[in-house]
């Protein structure tokens, strides 16, 4: 696919991503790989590092149309680098015609992306690797019953924080500190903006060097909502000002989306079974105003 | 949750009970199963030395029919004559003798009533081990409720009383097969069997399997199994927008064909994301079962007619 996304008429609508994967009903996730994938195209290779998305590809079943490498939790860019260099070899010596170039994709959940996997991550930037990297992150380690991670938001109740006060530590900045790797590109998606996603993905597909993306990915099971409301919810998310939409390129962030009245970041919260405990049996007020207090703040350093 | 009470109940009689749940993924439609072992003569110090799972069970509880047609499941692995099979089902013991081709025994749990929202649906585990409580013929009634008062009192009260309900309940619709259960013989490992084999001579993977180098063959998994509710298009209302619900959809099991989106309803999962985003509200939701049954009743109104179905 070639021409340029503009509006949402523009959206593909029939799909690369094979049906039947092991993944939940209602995959937040799922839903923005599908997206990403029908922008890339079929000439990609997935280097997956050990998570929820493992389970796409067990054998001899697959969702992809093309190759797919698995790799350690905290080694993808490693492994993508190798098949990256594969590949060049592979055209400079006139083994591979150029048209049958792969882009190579890294793929992983936020464990991997936002703590195991960061070094090898930090060093496949530096080596400027062209690849692209995606992050789909349910803040927490999901495949195996939502442990908290790196990128577990505060008060959050999971399998490892289920206290009265949930997580107590933040969320860390991912898109912060690959920026500041000065990559060539770095943005935060999520599968209920698909135009947002897409305009993006086709922006990292037509460039080289690193290319990184967060997908926010609300998770029926782990963040414990019915899965109809998975829409709902990443919408939410992004209005609330919770997950701001924005890029990085050349040395500058553009916010994508600037949420206009906020709405109050509790509306988000409350539909989640794992921000329950800031609301019955009593609301938590001193909580709720701390996670408020910590978007407003952020939104006010934007403006 | 049913191999814990179960388990307890038998410890509660007088057996020496081992009971071990054994997790997939932890996602919603991955199969879970778990396992109780049990022996007589507790106080004599009875031991069970056997580990991991039962590979000659006497009884099988089925919590989830659809279970059945997924052979990665595995539920009726290593059943012999002797075994009983306890389905929870909507449909007849005929039905499932028939379809698994069955010469053992195997009863019916009956299904609760179906409900259109799936936070209402019941808590199975206890209806289980009230179920297999009643079948095995060792434990009384009181064991099973002590069992439940044991394992789910950290719930709650409000939880504990539900839930003996639903056991003594199933524990009475059982009663007329008490006891059914038999103890099988324990096979040593030194006496294990292999299965017949058969050896087939062996192609290259290209032709004996083409499917396992083909491109996206995950559409050979049929995940529409793992629906409770079905997501329908009511083509008046919609707006033919053409990218809204096949874009949202988690699955890719939305396509546009033509000018309209059609459900693939063999690898639609039933998160219902189309349901609640649909601009026009064209896309509504119906129990799974109502419409299997409403889709048969077609074939056989068909067959009666002899119209074909695909025909009208």
């Amino acid at each position: 696919m070639s021409e340029t996304i503009r509006r949402m008429k523009d959206l593909p609508s029939t799909h690369l991503l094979g049906t039947g994967t092991p993944m939940c009903s209602g995959c937040g996730g799922l839903e923005a790989l599908h997206q990403i994938y029908d922008v890339l195209g079929e000439n990609t290779v997935f280097v997956n590092a050990a998570g929820c998305m493992t389970l796409l590809s067990v054998y001899p079943f697959t969702p992809f149309r093309g190759s797919w490498l698995y790799t350690a939790m905290g080694s993808a860019p490693a492994g993508a680098q190798g098949v990256r260099d594969a590949l060049d070899i592979l055209l400079q010596q006139g083994r591979l015609p150029p048209e049958d170039d792969l882009q190579v994709v890294v793929l992983t959940g936020d464990g991997s992306a936002y703590g195991m996997g960061m070094s090898a991550t930090s060093g496949a930037m530096d080596r400027d690797l062209d690849f692209i990297y995606i992050c789909y992150d349910n803040e927490g380690y999901g495949n195996t019953g939502q442990q908290y991670s790196s990128a577990t938001p505060h008060g959050a109740t999971t399998a490892t924080s289920c206290g009265s006060r949930g997580y107590p530590g933040y969320k860390k900045d991912l898109f912060s500190v690959w920026s500041a790797h000065r990559p060539s590109y770095v943005a935060t998606v999520i599968g209920s903006e698909p135009l947002d996603l897409a305009k993006k993905i086709e922006k990292a597909r037509d460039m080289t060097g690193p290319r990184m993306i967060i997908a926010l990915s609300p998770c029926p099971t782990g963040w414990d909502y019915d899965p109809k409301d998975s829409v709902d919810i990443g919408k939410l998310a992004v209005k609330t000002g919770v997950w701001p939409l924005k890029e990085y390129e050349n040395g500058v962030v553009t916010h994508t989306r600037v949420p206009r009245d906020r709405p109050p970041v509790e509306e988000y919260l409350q539909r989640q079974g794992r921000f329950a405990h800031l609301f019955r049996p009593e609301r938590n007020e001193e909580l709720l105003a701390e996670i408020q207090d910590r978007v407003d703040h952020y939104w006010e350093e934007v403006v | 949750m049913a191999s814990r009470v179960l388990g307890t109940a038998l410890f509660r009689s007088g057996f020496t009970v081992q009971d071990a749940p054994k997790y997939g993924a932890e996602r919603r439609g991955a199969p879970i199963f778990s396992t109780v072992r049990a022996a007589r003569g507790a106080s004599e110090g009875e031991t069970i030395n056997e580990r991991g799972i039962i590979h000659r069970p006497d009884l099988v509880v089925v919590a989830d029919d659809t279970l059945l047609a997924i052979p990665a499941a595995g539920t009726l692995q290593g059943i012999d004559p002797d075994t009983v099979v306890l389905v929870n089902s909507r449909e007849s013991a005929d039905t499932w003798r028939h379809r698994l081709n069955l010469q053992g025994e195997l009863l019916i749990l009956p299904a609760g009533s179906e409900v259109e929202d799936r936070a209402d649906l019941p808590h199975i585990g206890a209806t289980c081990a009230g179920a297999a409580a009643c079948l095995l013929g060792v434990i009384e009634p009181e064991a099973l409720t002590t069992a439940i008062d044991e394992e789910l009192g950290p719930l709650g009260e409000e939880a504990v009383a539900e839930n003996r309900e639903n056991a003594s309940a199933a524990f009475e619709a059982m009663i007329a097969h008490r006891g059914i259960v038999t103890e099988g013989a324990a096979v040593p490992a030194k006496d294990y069997e292999p299965p017949a084999w058969v050896e087939l001579p062996v192609d290259d993977a290209s032709i004996a399997a083409p499917d396992i180098r083909a491109a996206a063959n995950s559409v050979q998994v049929r995940t529409g199994l793992w629906r409770t509710l079905r997501p329908v298009i009511d083509y008046d209302l919609c707006g033919k927008c053409w990218w809204v619900c096949s874009t949202f959809c988690p699955d890719s099991a939305i396509a546009v064909e033509g000018d309209k989106p059609v459900i693939d309803y063999d690898h639609c999962k039933g998160c219902m994301v189309c349901v609640g985003i649909c601009p026009p509200h064209a896309i509504g939701s119906i129990p799974e079962y109502l419409a299997q049954q409403r889709e048969q009743q077609t074939i056989e109104e068909g067959e009666a007619d002899g119209t074909d179905p695909a025909d009208r």
